[in-house]
């Protein structure tokens, strides 16, 4: 997607009236900065792996009411059934097929801007961002009252399911009030041939409330799945985040945390599983503002085929952010030859008296362990799969949630069968 | 059980073993003593089916049958064991997962009926009081953060459960403290029988002390120069190797 084109879809987007006309030169300054920038090329730093030219080779459009569904979806494919959710199809947001669990509101995103009287928290990390701001279709609030603990997970399902080569840029706001809590699931799925998703979520966790957010990202092999989330944390509040990513033929998440009050802690996990030719990048950042905060990456990659990955991690701790606990890990199975990860782990302390550590390991799997599940009589190929759970086995038990927990295992052992290692 | 004939076995291009015959009877317990570098684990490596050795001469047959171009678990289900010399850490894969899933494939190349959840822990923890460990085991991931002792107690309580015919116990005494080495030699001789065979593969005498030897090999530069009774092991111990060397 080259500019002039993107440029004929945000005249169209300006065209329409559904929301109100405070969204528009929110639009036109976030493209103008948008345009100034360009699209990230591999001579951007953070960008420097993950080579975006199949996105500008097609000329996505903006979802028409036409991209809707013309009938009741089964929504059963997907899994996680038993779950409240929110159906987002082709961007259109399917009041008729989504639920939500006592205490949760959901608001529109034009009631939410009213709401905060159009001042939104930019966000600029990236200029899918801006992207998202300007092109922003389905947009909601869902938030929690004070002291409000919602037991059953509520999910966001982003389906796509076209032939058409069209661009969605869901905006999503998710506000946790003092001592709430929730378990939120964010799922990406769907069969279209070309789609990219250029999705926003801002987060906000407000003093000693809890989120768990699980993203499952499935989308069909030829899409691309961009996931900007911005994390923002009071003092003693908890965030943990979990990545499932089997799908795209490129997925980039870039996970920003900010941890602004003393106490808070997040912890973020990833698990990608490439084949093919799958480029999964994961640029996560954490930013320590505050003292006596603790942090955690751990990601960890298998590819396959020709398949690639990108692990950018940093963690800066900022002046006077002392007591900051953090860990970053990544590690990486290379189930071919062919494949290829880049690991690129950082930190950036500016305090004293902080714990920080980072480490990274790719290789291949260890031979001697294979030959020792041989010599107890375990095939190769067992033996390996025996292997490749070991190596996830850990991060997915840590899922709290025992029905979420379950639905993982079950699409990582598909995966596992359907690719031969 | 177990027969050798002029091996020989190396890796890359560097010939190790030299010329090494060998013959085990069922019941029988050997052992082969050798200094460093003297192809003890070139011997157990190629007996089990390590890839990266390489067998330019001679043959290896267990039960009649060469074996030489079996694979690994091939040798493993016909009832070959070894415990390693340095068994692997397997972070995240769970002991009992892994054992069940071993002796599962045991029980079902052999046509028998695989054991459930409930029959398979019924028959660790008997297995576990024979090498003295603890249930704790069961929800440990494969040798991580076990010591020393507790690693070779593993491999002594994986042939107590997949009770193999042949035995291997590669330099199993090494690293062990007295407690932990008069633990494993209990479990191997309660294991003896007159139907199951095991080759000692180790640097010293002390282990024979425990486990008694029916035969004793010397090992110098890839062939053996001297085999004898267990009376071999006490008068290695005293005069050392270089009196066997030309």
């Amino acid at each position: 997607m080259n500019i002039s084109s993107f440029q004929t879809e945000f005249n169209k987007i300006m065209g329409r009236d559904y929301f109100t006309n405070h969204v528009k030169p929110i639009r036109a300054q976030a493209f103008n900065n948008f345009l100034e920038e360009g699209l990230p090329n591999k001579n951007w730093e953070d960008w420097r792996h993950t080579d975006l030219k199949p996105i500008k080779e097609i000329d996505f459009r903006l979802s028409e009411i036409s991209d809707a569904p013309a009938h009741e979806l089964d929504i059963t494919e997907f899994g996680l059934d038993d779950i409240h959710t929110i159906v987002i199809y082709n961007g259109h947001y399917q009041e008729s097929m989504s639920s939500i669990p006592n205490g949760v509101r959901l608001i529109s995103l034009s009631e939410y801007g009213e709401q905060k009287g159009w001042r939104f928290n930019e966000q600029k990390d990236s200029p899918f961002d801006l992207l998202n701001t300007a092109f922003m279709d389905s947009g909601f609030c869902l938030s929690v009252d004070k002291g409000v603990q919602i037991e059953s997970p509520i999910r966001i399902l982003f389906i796509s399911s076209s032939e058409n080569k069209i661009m969605v840029s869901p905006r999503v706001y998710i506000e946790l009030e003092e001592s709430s809590s929730v378990t939120f699931v964010e799922q990406h799925e769907g069969n279209s041939k070309e789609y990219l998703l250029n999705s926003s979520l801002i987060m906000g966790i407000k003093r000693n409330s809890r989120m768990c957010h699980i993203r499952i990202q499935n989308n069909s092999g030829n899409t691309f799945n961009i996931g900007n989330i911005h994390v923002h944390q009071d003092k003693e509040s908890h965030y943990s985040f979990y990545q499932f990513a089997y799908g795209s033929k490129i997925g980039r998440l870039n996970l920003f945390t900010n941890l602004n009050g003393k106490g808070a802690e997040c912890f973020l996990n990833g698990l990608a599983l490439t084949c093919d030719h799958q480029h999964l990048d994961n640029h996560i950042i954490t930013n320590h503002n505050a003292p006596n905060c603790t942090s955690s990456q751990n990601f960890k990659s298998l590819l396959n085929d020709s398949s690639s990955g990108v692990f950018n991690g940093r963690t800066v701790v900022s002046k006077g952010a002392e007591k900051t606990d953090s860990n970053q890990s990544n590690k990486n199975i290379l189930l071919s030859k062919g494949s290829l990860m880049n690991s690129n782990p950082q930190l950036e302390i500016y305090a004293d008296d902080v714990k920080c550590s980072h480490g990274s390991t790719t290789g291949a799997l260890d031979r001697d362990a294979i030959f020792y599940i041989q010599s107890r009589g375990i095939d190769m190929t067992s033996a390996k799969a025996l292997l490749v759970r070991g190596f996830v086995s850990e991060m997915i038990e840590s899922i709290s949630n025992k029905y979420i927990k379950q639905y993982v295992i079950s699409k990582f052992d598909s995966w596992l069968n359907e690719n031969t290692i | 059980m177990l027969n050798i004939q002029d091996l020989h076995a190396g890796v890359d291009n560097k010939e190790i073993l030299k010329g090494l015959n060998l013959e085990i009877k069922p019941g029988e317990m050997h052992a082969v003593m050798g200094r460093n570098g003297s192809g003890k684990s070139t011997l157990s490596n190629v007996i089990t089916g390590r890839e990266g050795f390489h067998i330019s001469k001679g043959n290896i047959e267990y039960k009649g049958q060469s074996i030489i171009e079996w694979s690994p678990e091939k040798r493993a289900l016909a009832g070959l064991f070894m415990s390693f010399q340095y068994p692997v850490v397997m972070p995240g894969v769970n002991n009992t997962y892994f054992l069940k899933a071993a002796l599962n494939a045991k029980l079902k190349h052999h046509g028998k009926q695989e054991l459930d959840a409930a029959g398979f822990l019924k028959l660790i923890k008997e297995k576990l009081t024979e090498v003295d460990m603890d249930t704790s085991y069961l929800q440990r991931a494969v040798n991580e953060g076990f010591s020393g002792g507790e690693k070779k107690r593993n491999e002594i309580l994986q042939m107590l459960t997949l009770e193999p015919e042949l035995a291997i116990l590669d330099e199993t005494d090494s690293g062990l403290d007295i407690d932990a080495l008069k633990i494993i030699a209990d479990g191997v001789n309660r294991y003896r029988n007159k139907e199951r065979s095991f080759l000692v593969i180790t640097h010293y005498q002390r282990l024979l002390k425990y486990i008694e030897p029916d035969i004793v090999h010397v090992l110098i530069d890839g062939k053996f120069v001297k085999s004898g009774g267990k009376e071999l092991a006490i008068e290695l111990e005293e005069k050392g190797y270089s009196w066997l060397e030309s």
